[in-house]
C-alpha cells in the first residue's frame, strides 16, 4: 500500500516539475508526458483507494513529527478513500480530455504551465483529505486555494478574468481564515490538532461549528458566499473547471464532513435546521440564478451551488436525525450525501467537458450563439445530455437516486416528535422538490438551445465534432453515470447489509430491463400495425416560406415564463426604447429593449462590504504615505507592546 | 420505521425471477391500461360536447385517430435531429413502464421496488423532460413556446406534487402506490378521513394540470392562449404522433387510477381469481367513466386562467395538501 501511494505521488511531482523544469520547450511533448504521469498517479491512487474501500482497514504514515501533539501526518479511512476516489475518477477523465484539449492552448510555456499545476492541484486536493490531523489539513488546503488561483488566472490576458481572480481570492481566503479559526478553537479544547471529538462548553463548541460551516461553506459555494463560483468557473479553463466543480468543492464538503462525524459526533437539534434551511436557500437559489443564465458555464456554476445545497440538505438531515437519536434514518441521510457528492461530481465534470468541448468549436460561451450541435457533434451532444438527465434527477441514472434517498428520508422524518420540526421540514421537502423540476426545466433550455434546432451562428454552423479523446474522458463519466444509476439498488444492499440498515432503493436495472423488454415488444408491434413511410420535408410553419433560425425560440425565450412567476427574486426591470423618423411617431426607426435581472447578492451584500473595506484601508492608508521613517517606527513599537501584552494575558 | 423496508426488492437478484402474480398483474394492468385509455379521453370529449349541445365524436373515435395516424406517413423536419425520432417510442415504453406502478383492479405482492411512489413521478418527468425537448428539436416557435410553458408549469406544479405524496405515505405509512391500494382496501376507514378528502382536491388538481385540461391548458387546439402540451406535439406525424397521442392518455389514466384506486378503492382485490377480476374491471370502468364526466363537466364550466394566473391555482392545491400535513401533525 505505501509503495502503491509513493509511486503515485512520485508521478504526481514528477507530472509537476517535468514540464516546469523546461518550460520554454517548444513543443507539447513535455506537456503530454506530464498528463501522462497525472494519469498514471490518478490510476493508482483510485486503485489504493478501492482497496482500502474493499477491505476497510486504514492506511496511516507519518512523514514528520516534531511534538506528539504537532506532526506531519496523514490516515486514510473509509471516509478519506472515498474522497480520494472521487477525485481520482474525475481526474482520470480529465486528463484523458485534456490530452487534446492542451492543443488548444497556444503559447508553449502557458501549455507546460497549464498540465504542471494540474498535478500539483489534483494532488493538493489529495492530501488535503489523506491528511490526519489539522496541520498538513491546513498547509494543503492553502496550497489548493493558491494553485486553484493561479488556475482561474489562466486566461489573464481577458479583463474578466481580472475580477473573478480577486473575487476568488477574498472569498477563498475568508474560508482559510474561518477554517484555522475554528480549528484553533477546537486545538484550545482539546490541545491537540487531531480530528477528535469536541466536547467543551456548549456555546464553544456551537461557534466553532458555525465557524468551520461557514469556512468550508464559502468553499462549497454555499449561498449567500456562492459568488466567485459563477466568476471563477467561467474564467477557468474548461477541464480545470470541471476540476473545481467536481472536485475542488467537494473537498470542502470532505471537511465539513469530517469534522460533523468526528469532532462534533453529538450534534445539537438547531445546528441540524440551521444546516438544512441553508442547503435549501442555495440548492433553489442555485437553479432559480442558473435559469436566467446564457453563458454556459456559468450556468453549471450556478449548478453546482445547487447541487452542494442538496448536499447539504442531506448532511441537515443527517445532524438532525442524529440529535434526536434516530441513528437509521441518520445513516440513511448520510449515505445520501455521500452518494450525491460522488454523482454531482460525476455528472457536473462531464458537462462541464462537454461544455468545454462545446465551447472550443464554436469559440463562444453565449448558448444564444449556438443551436443545431446535435448534427454537428452529435457523440458529444449524446454524452451532454446523459449529463443533463444525470444532473436533472432523472431515473435511471446516478442524480435520481440520490435524490430519491433524501425524498424517502423526508417522507420518512414523520418519526421526529417536534411537531414544528415536522412541518419545518416538509416546507424544505416542498422547496426541494421545487428545485428539482427547476433544474430539469433549466437542462431542457441548456440541451434544447445548445444542440437542437438550427445554428443561430457562424460558428455553430462551422461547428466540428470533438476529438477522440475528449469524447473518451467525457465517455467515462458518463458511464458511471448509468452504472451507479442502473446498480444503485444491488450496491446499497450490499452497503446496507454491512451497517445494517435496509435503504429501500427500488430496482432501476429491472426498471431498465422492463423498459428494453418493452421497447422490444413495441418495435415488433409497429413493424406490424404502423406505415413504415417516412419523409423528411418542410412542416408546415402557418405561411412561412422556409424556417430561419432567427424564429427560433432563444434561451431567454425559454425561461421568461419562470423569470415572470419569480420575478420577486429576480426583480426584472424591462426597458423598452422606440425611436421614430418623424416628430408624430408614426413611421417606425429602431427599437431598443434590455431586460436587467437584479444581482441581489452583488448589490446588497459584497458591495457595500468591499466598499467599507476600501474606506477603512483608505483611512489607514494615511497613517502610511509619509516620507520620514518616524511614525514606522511609532507602529511597530506599539505592535510589538500589544502583542506582548496580549501574549502575557492569554499564556 | 418499517414503512420503506421493501422485503421483496430484491428477489430479483437472487435469481428468482418476476412470480406469476407479478406477470399476471402486468399483462392484467397493461392491457387494461392500454384498452382503456383512448376510451376515457373520447368519453371526456363527448361530456365537453354534451355540454356545449353538440353531439360530438363517436365512443370509439378515440380508436379510429391511432389507428388512422398509425397508418400515415410520419414527416420529419429537416431541422430535426435523433431527438424528434427517439422521443415518441421512448415516451411510449417509459408510460408502459409506469403503468406498472398503478395497479387497476389487482395488487400483487411488492417486486423490486415497483410502484415506488417517486420513481413513478420521475418516469412521467423523464417522459416529458424527452417531450420538451423535441418540441424545440424542429426550431419552430410553436413548439418552443409549448416546451417553455410545460417545463415552468410542471416546475411549480412539482412542490403540491410531491406534498401530495409525502401526505400520502404519510397517512398510509408506505411509499409504495401498490402498498398504499391494498391498505386502502383492507382499512376502508381511511376513505372518509378529512385527510384523504383534502388530499383528493389536491390531486384532482394535478390529474387536470398535468394531462394539460382547462383551465391550465386546452386539449382542444395549440393556439397561441393555450400553446402548451398541443403546441409542444405539434411537430409530430403519423405514427410517431400516435405514439405521442396514446402515451398521453395512458398518463391521464394512470393518474386517474391513482386517484380513484386510493380513495375509492372498490373493486381492487389482492387475490387473483377470475371474479375477482371480472367484477374489478366492470367497476373500475364505472368509477373511470364517473370521474371523466366530472373532469368534462370540469373543464365545461370554466375558462382558461391566464399562464401567469395559474401560480394562485397550484397555490391552493399546495395549501389543502399542507394542510392535510397539519392535519397529521398535529391530529
Amino acid at each position: 500500500m505505501l509503495r502503491l501511494l509513493g509511486f503515485a505521488l512520485g508521478s504526481f511531482v514528477l507530472a509537476f516539475v517535468l514540464p516546469l523544469a523546461f518550460i520554454r520547450k517548444r513543443n507539447s511533448l513535455l506537456s503530454r508526458c506530464s498528463l501522462l504521469l497525472t494519469l498514471l498517479g490518478s490510476i493508482l491512487s483510485s486503485i489504493a483507494a478501492s482497496i482500502i474501500l474493499w477491505k476497510g482497514n486504514s492506511f496511516s504514515y507519518t512523514a514528520y513529527s516534531y511534538s506528539p501533539a504537532i506532526s506531519f501526518s496523514f490516515l486514510i479511512d473509509q471516509l478519506a478513500a472515498f474522497f480520494i476516489l472521487i477525485i481520482s475518477v474525475v481526474t482520470i477523465a480529465v486528463t484523458i480530455y485534456s490530452w487534446d484539449y492542451v492543443k488548444h492552448v497556444t503559447a508553449h510555456n502557458k501549455k507546460n504551465f497549464l498540465t504542471a499545476l494540474l498535478s500539483l492541484f489534483v494532488l493538493s486536493m489529495l492530501l488535503i483529505i489523506a491528511a490526519k490531523n489539522m496541520i498538513p489539513f491546513l498547509f494543503f488546503w492553502e496550497l489548493m486555494a493558491i494553485l486553484s488561483y493561479f488556475l482561474v488566472m489562466f486566461d489573464y490576458e481577458q479583463k474578466t478574468t481580472a475580477k473573478a481572480g480577486i473575487f476568488y481570492f477574498v472569498m477563498t481566503i475568508l474560508s482559510t481564515v474561518l477554517v484555522m479559526t475554528g480549528f484553533f478553537l477546537i486545538y484550545h479544547n482539546t490541545g491537540i490538532f487531531e480530528f477528535t471529538s469536541f466536547n467543551g462548553a456548549s456555546p464553544v463548541v456551537s461557534t466553532a461549528f458555525i465557524l468551520l460551516l461557514i469556512g468550508f461553506g464559502i468553499k462549497a459555494g454555499i449561498v449567500p458566499f456562492h459568488k466567485w463560483l459563477p466568476y471563477a468557473h467561467a474564467a477557468a479553463p474548461s477541464p480545470i473547471s470541471a476540476l473545481m466543480s467536481g472536485v475542488m468543492i467537494k473537498v470542502a464538503i470532505y471537511g465539513f464532513l469530517r469534522v460533523v462525524l468526528f469532532v462534533f459526533p453529538t450534534p445539537l437539534l438547531w445546528w441540524g435546521i440551521v444546516v438544512l434551511l441553508v442547503g435549501t436557500i442555495s440548492a433553489l437559489l442555485g437553479v432559480i440564478y442558473a435559469l436566467k443564465e446564457h453563458d454556459i458555464k456559468r450556468l453549471l456554476a450556478y449548478h453546482s451551488i445547487e447541487n452542494i445545497g442538496i448536499i447539504f440538505i442531506a448532511i441537515g438531515l443527517y445532524l438532525l436525525f442524529q440529535s434526536t437519536g434516530l441513528f437509521t434514518l441518520a445513516q440513511i441521510s448520510l449515505a445520501a450525501a455521500l452518494f450525491h457528492t460522488l454523482n454531482h461530481a460525476l455528472f457536473k465534470s462531464l458537462l462541464f467537458l462537454a461544455a468545454g468541448s462545446v465551447i472550443n468549436s464554436t469559440e463562444t460561451r453565449n448558448i444564444e450563439e449556438m443551436g443545431g450541435l446535435m448534427k454537428r457533434m452529435p457523440a458529444t451532444a449524446w454524452l451532454f445530455l446523459i449529463g443533463a438527465i444525470s444532473i436533472s434527477a432523472l431515473p435511471p441514472f446516478n442524480g435520481f437516486v440520490s435524490e430519491l434517498m433524501i425524498f424517502q428520508t423526508f417522507f420518512q422524518s414523520t418519526a421526529l416528535s417536534f411537531p414544528v420540526i415536522k412541518i419545518v421540514l416538509f416546507l424544505c421537502l416542498a422547496l426541494f422538490a421545487l428545485t428539482s423540476a427547476l433544474a430539469a426545466a433549466c437542462f431542457v433550455k441548456a440541451f434544447g438551445i445548445i444542440f437542437l434546432a438550427q445554428p443561430r451562428s457562424q460558428h455553430a454552423k462551422e461547428a466540428k465534432e470533438a476529438k477522440l479523446p475528449m469524447i473518451i474522458g467525457e465517455s467515462i463519466l458518463a458511464l458511471f453515470c448509468l452504472g451507479l444509476g442502473l446498480f444503485s439498488a444491488q450496491i446499497f444492499s450490499r452497503i446496507g447489509a454491512k451497517i445494517n440498515v435496509s435503504f429501500g432503493l427500488p430496482n432501476l436495472l429491472f426498471v431498465g430491463i422492463l423498459m428494453i423488454a418493452f421497447a422490444f415488444i413495441l418495435f415488433v408491434v409497429l413493424r406490424i400495425v404502423a406505415s413504415r413511410k417516412t419523409k423528411v420535408s418542410e412542416t408546415w410553419g402557418c405561411g412561412a416560406i422556409s424556417q430561419q433560425s432567427t424564429m427560433e425560440y432563444t434561451a431567454s425565450g425559454f425561461s421568461e415564463p419562470i423569470v415572470t412567476i419569480f420575478s420577486p427574486i429576480y426583480h426584472p426591470q424591462k426597458i423598452n426604447q422606440r425611436f421614430f423618423f418623424d416628430s408624430a411617431n408614426t413611421q417606425f426607426k429602431e427599437g431598443l429593449v434590455e431586460i436587467h435581472l437584479l444581482k441581489f447578492f452583488e448589490e446588497y451584500l459584497y458591495l457595500p462590504v468591499a466598499r467599507g473595506v476600501e474606506k477603512v484601508s483608505s483611512i489607514i492608508a494615511r497613517t502610511q504615505n509619509q516620507v520620514d521613517i518616524d511614525p514606522y517606527l511609532l507602529w511597530s513599537f506599539l505592535t510589538i507592546i500589544t502583542l506582548i501584552v496580549i501574549a502575557g494575558v492569554i499564556l | 420505521m418499517v414503512f420503506l423496508d421493501d422485503h421483496h426488492s430484491y428477489s430479483y437478484r437472487r435469481g428468482d425471477p418476476m412470480n406469476y402474480s407479478f406477470l399476471w398483474f402486468s399483462l392484467i394492468n397493461l392491457f387494461l391500461v392500454i384498452i382503456l385509455s383512448p376510451l376515457f379521453m373520447t368519453i371526456i370529449k363527448k361530456v365537453k360536447a354534451w355540454a356545449q349541445m353538440r353531439r360530438g365524436p363517436p365512443i370509439l373515435q378515440g380508436y379510429y385517430n391511432l389507428f388512422k395516424l398509425l397508418r400515415k406517413e410520419t414527416i420529419y423536419s429537416p431541422t430535426s435531429s435523433m431527438i424528434m425520432r427517439i422521443t415518441p417510442p421512448l415516451n411510449m415504453i417509459l408510460l408502459l413502464v409506469a403503468a406498472l406502478f398503478v395497479p387497476l383492479v389487482y395488487v400483487p405482492s411488492p417486486i423490486n421496488g415497483i410502484g415506488n411512489i417517486i420513481l413513478f413521478l420521475y418516469l412521467l418527468a423523464l417522459a416529458k423532460f424527452l417531450m420538451a425537448l423535441a418540441g424545440l428539436d424542429a426550431g419552430s416557435t410553436f413548439g418552443g413556446m409549448g416546451s417553455s410553458r410545460e417545463m415552468t408549469i410542471s416546475a411549480i406544479i412539482e412542490p403540491v406534487v410531491i406534498v401530495i405524496f409525502a401526505a400520502l405515505a404519510f397517512v398510509f405509512k408506505t411509499a409504495n402506490i401498490h402498498e398504499m391500494v391494498s391498505t386502502a382496501i383492507t382499512s376502508p376507514i381511511y376513505l372518509f378521513s378529512p385527510s384523504l378528502i383534502l388530499l383528493s382536491i389536491s390531486l384532482f388538481i394535478v390529474l387536470i394540470t398535468e394531462t394539460a385540461r382547462v383551465p391550465v391548458d386546452n386539449p382542444e387546439t395549440h393556439l397561441e392562449l393555450t400553446m402548451i402540451h398541443e403546441a409542444m406535439i405539434l411537430e409530430q406525424s403519423g405514427k410517431n404522433l400516435a405514439l405521442m397521442e396514446a402515451s398521453h392518455a395512458i398518463k391521464q389514466t394512470l393518474l386517474m387510477a391513482l386517484l380513484l384506486n386510493i380513495f375509492l378503492p372498490w373493486g381492487v382485490s389482492t387475490s387473483l381469481t377470475f371474479s375477482t377480476v371480472v367484477i374489478g374491471i366492470l367497476l373500475f370502468l364505472v368509477k373511470g367513466i364517473g370521474l371523466c364526466i366530472i373532469i368534462g363537466i370540469f373543464e365545461s364550466s370554466l375558462a382558461k386562467l391566464r399562464l401567469f394566473r395559474l401560480p394562485s391555482l397550484f397555490m391552493i392545491a399546495f395549501f389543502l395538501s399542507f394542510l392535510t400535513i397539519l392535519l397529521e401533525v398535529f391530529g
